[in-house]
């Protein structure tokens, strides 16, 4: 299966929220899609599961309309939602029953995946009084009741202890490995580094970065490199070589252990590393560690959300100015 | 549909595993069931008429003169000129207000009542003519009336004696009563007004309670967000078509079985309560197939209403900032209903029998106590269930625009402008 999202348009009154989202994700895949707080997912979401229309644009499955009754979908939201003063098995087969499922097939689907995450000895006990975690494994638990082949997963992780939190991992890849489309919106990046193959970062109802993570990653790695020193202090080897090296590269960052350098245009790898050797050694710099920089997806995010937000405020600004 | 029946089912496991619904429903059951065997328990005579062979009616009748006297006091008379006449006499007729004893003279009178050992006291000049002491006046206090008539009835003997006339003959003429039947042909409005307003009433409670339980249970689920899942999983005019479908058979079973409990109790013991109470509870059959009919009607108008009313808030708290309309409509319709129960087919209570908003109420009254024709009970119906129609489908899309709408409570008007724009 493939799920295609085209061009999608929605404005509530004057406001235009998405301005033409598109992005796809196939059967077997996880896609995360990301972006900061208000910048359209959720509303992105909605128009998916159908709860809103879009003003215009398509969704296909493939490569026909996509009709929410043919397939099943599993949505898990953000602002978590069950009744708090029902049983906890009362409510999964209802939501189970909603969707289609006969009662039986939802009792016994409601008890295997109560089982599967754990939380089984709380079936006839009333919501509200199970922790906040295990309320959460019980809203998983009715996302998948009802075995749907498309899964929206909103920040499934909040409020999870690490042992919870491997436990809904393993789900994830479960689902992952059995073929199903899932759809992962969190702002815990790690997380979506460990599932999603593609990603799709929103900003402003815009669409401003997709598709394969490595790639991206590459791209983003491209012509930059981490130093390490032997002493661990990266200060001072940012400042040596800003110093002493500062025709070859540019320094654009440094972690704990890492000074991050970008090539000057017209300078490879080796020459650098020539440079970097003689003038190390003639300085007593002692190198540990070089090699090429693999940005992590927080990173990205931050460095791509960041230049985005810069640009739309001047844009406002400008704006501003001229009224 | 069948989708519709899992929400109905749901949603009436709400009411029906509540507990305060359950023991609500039962206490009242059982307690009205069992009051209806009060008189075969207690004696009720003085209500009833009918002395009835009770289990707590066996003590002797002396000792409850001595206690009454004890627990109600006497009163106290004095004549100038010995008028009342022989004590028997006057007692006989005293007996409705108490015990009457002599006393040694007005004065006397005065001291004992001051001093509270009588609850009053009549200082008698002649047949025409006396004081009456009490020390407390209570506010319907039919004592003086009481004795009055003792003293008219004394002024009417003296002067017949003093003319020369047969008391019994002058009395048997005087106040000889027309025999006479009345047949009524048509309805007894003063037979049917109770009953009428009692189910004025309990239909403005039904309504009000539930209407106010489906709201909350709306708002509820969008408070705690399960909205979110569920309009994804169900088409959201089934949601509210079933939490009100829900809702007026809660309230069918519940009424329903108070109701029932009520009449088979009452009819069990017809003949202990000697019927005093069919005013309220010998309803005919087609006041309740009316009452049914325009009753659940009416309900089910209500309740959409209140469902959309709980999804243009996000709060229980706000419901009742929307709501107050909705009970101002409902308020009104009660109260002219009510305050025209006398008159059933004046223009009023014709006008209230046709809107949908009010023929809930005021067309079963008219059926049981006015003259209305089958066409005007059949426009009045269709009208009614018609309009539920209509507000159910409103009340679907104001659902299903509002659900996902959360802080500030949306007015109505801003409703319906955001159906027109189609989300």
């Amino acid at each position: 299966m493939k799920l295609e999202v085209k061009d999608i348009r929605k404005s509530f009154g004057d406001k235009e929220i998405l301005k033409g989202i598109s992005f796809e994700v196939e059967s077997g895949k996880a896609l995360g899609l990301l972006g900061r707080n208000g910048a359209g997912k959720t509303t992105t979401i909605r128009i998916l599961m159908d709860v809103f229309h879009s003003n215009s644009g398509e969704i296909l499955l493939d490569g026909e309309a996509f009709d929410r009754k043919k397939v099943l979908i599993g949505y898990l939201p953000e602002e978590r939602g069950l009744y708090p003063k029902r049983k906890v098995l009362e409510q999964m087969i209802y939501l189970a029953r909603l969707r289609g499922v006969d009662k039986k097939k939802a009792t016994e689907n409601s008890m295997r995946w109560l089982k599967r995450l754990e939380v089984d000895e709380y079936a006839m006990k009333d919501l509200e009084t199970l922790s906040k975690g295990n309320q959460q494994k019980v809203q998983l638990a009715s996302t998948l009741v009802a075995d749907p082949e498309i899964v929206i997963l909103d920040e499934p992780f909040s409020g999870l202890d690490p042992v919870n939190s491997q436990i809904l991992k393993d789900v994830v890849n479960e689902l992952i490995e059995e073929g199903k489309i899932v759809i992962f919106s969190s702002h815990q990046m790690s997380y979506v580094e460990e599932f999603c193959r593609d990603i799709v970062i929103i900003n402003h109802g815009e669409v401003i970065l997709s598709g394969n993570l490595l790639d991206i990653k590459k791209e983003y790695g491209k012509n930059q490199l981490v130093v390490s020193p032997v002493d661990g202090d990266v200060v001072k080897l940012k400042n040596w070589i800003n110093d002493k090296l500062s025709d070859d590269v540019e320094v654009t960052g440094h972690n704990k252990t890492d000074v991050i350098v970008k090539l000057m245009d017209g300078v490879n790898r080796m020459k650098f590393f020539g440079d970097l050797s003689d003038k190390a050694t003639a300085d007593g710099i002692e190198i540990e560690h070089f090699e090429t920089y693999k940005p992590s997806l927080n990173d990205i995010f931050v460095e791509r959300v960041g230049e985005e937000d810069k640009e739309h405020e001047e844009t406002s600004e400008g704006g501003e100015d001229n009224e | 549909m069948n989708k519709l029946f899992t929400v109905i089912d749901f949603e009436l496991k709400s009411y029906t595993k509540n507990k305060s619904f359950v023991i609500t429903t039962l206490v009242m059951v059982v307690l009205l069931f069992a009051a209806s065997f009060l008189p075969k328990v207690f004696d009720m005579s003085s209500i009833t008429g009918v002395e009835t062979k009770s289990i707590f009616s066996g003590s002797d009748d002396k000792d409850e003169d001595k206690d009454s006297e004890k627990e109600d006091g006497f009163y106290l008379y004095y004549s100038e000129n010995d008028v009342l006449g022989s004590k028997e006499n006057v007692n006989e007729i005293f007996a409705e207000v108490g015990i009457l004893k002599k006393a040694k003279s007005k004065e006397d009178i005065i001291k004992k009542v001051k001093s509270q050992k009588a609850k009053g006291g009549f200082y008698i000049k002649d047949d025409m003519h006396y004081e009456y002491y009490v020390f407390n006046a209570e506010m319907y206090d039919d004592t003086q009336m009481i004795f009055e008539t003792i003293l008219t009835n004394l002024h009417k003997q003296n002067y017949l004696l003093a003319h020369g006339m047969d008391i019994s003959e002058f009395v048997t003429e005087y106040e000889a009563i027309p025999e006479g039947n009345v047949n009524i042909l048509g309805k007894d409005a003063s037979e049917n007004f109770w009953y009428c307003y009692g189910l004025v009433i309990l239909i403005f409670m039904l309504i009000i309670m539930y209407g106010v339980m489906i709201a909350t249970s709306v708002t509820n689920e969008k408070s705690n967000r399960s909205i979110e899942v569920l309009v994804t999983s169900i088409d959201a005019k089934y949601l509210l078509f079933g939490k009100v479908i829900a809702g007026t058979f809660a309230v069918v079973i519940q009424a329903g079985s108070i109701l029932a409990a009520t009449l088979i109790g009452y009819g069990i013991n017809h003949d202990a309560w000697n019927g005093k109470l069919d005013m309220i509870l010998d309803i005919p059959s087609d006041v309740i197939i009316s009452f049914a009919v325009f009753g659940v009607g009416g309900f089910l108008f209500y309740a959409f209403v209140y469902g959309a009313v709980g999804a243009l808030v996000s709060k229980t708290e706000d419901i009742n900032k929307v709501a107050g309309t909705v009970q101002m409509v409902i308020m009104i319709v009660y109260f002219v209903v009510l305050f025209s129960l006398s008159k059933p087919d004046g223009m009023i209570m014709k006008v209230c029998s046709i809107l949908p908003v009010s023929s809930y109420s005021a067309m079963f009254v008219r059926i049981a106590m006015g003259k209305v024709t089958v066409p005007e009970i059949i426009i009045s119906a269709v009208l009614l269930y018609a309009s539920i129609i209509f507000i159910g489908w409103l009340a679907a899309k104001i659902y299903r625009m509002g659900t996902l709408r959360y802080g500030n409570p949306i007015k109505f008007r801003n409703a319906l402008k955001y159906i027109k724009e189609k989300e």
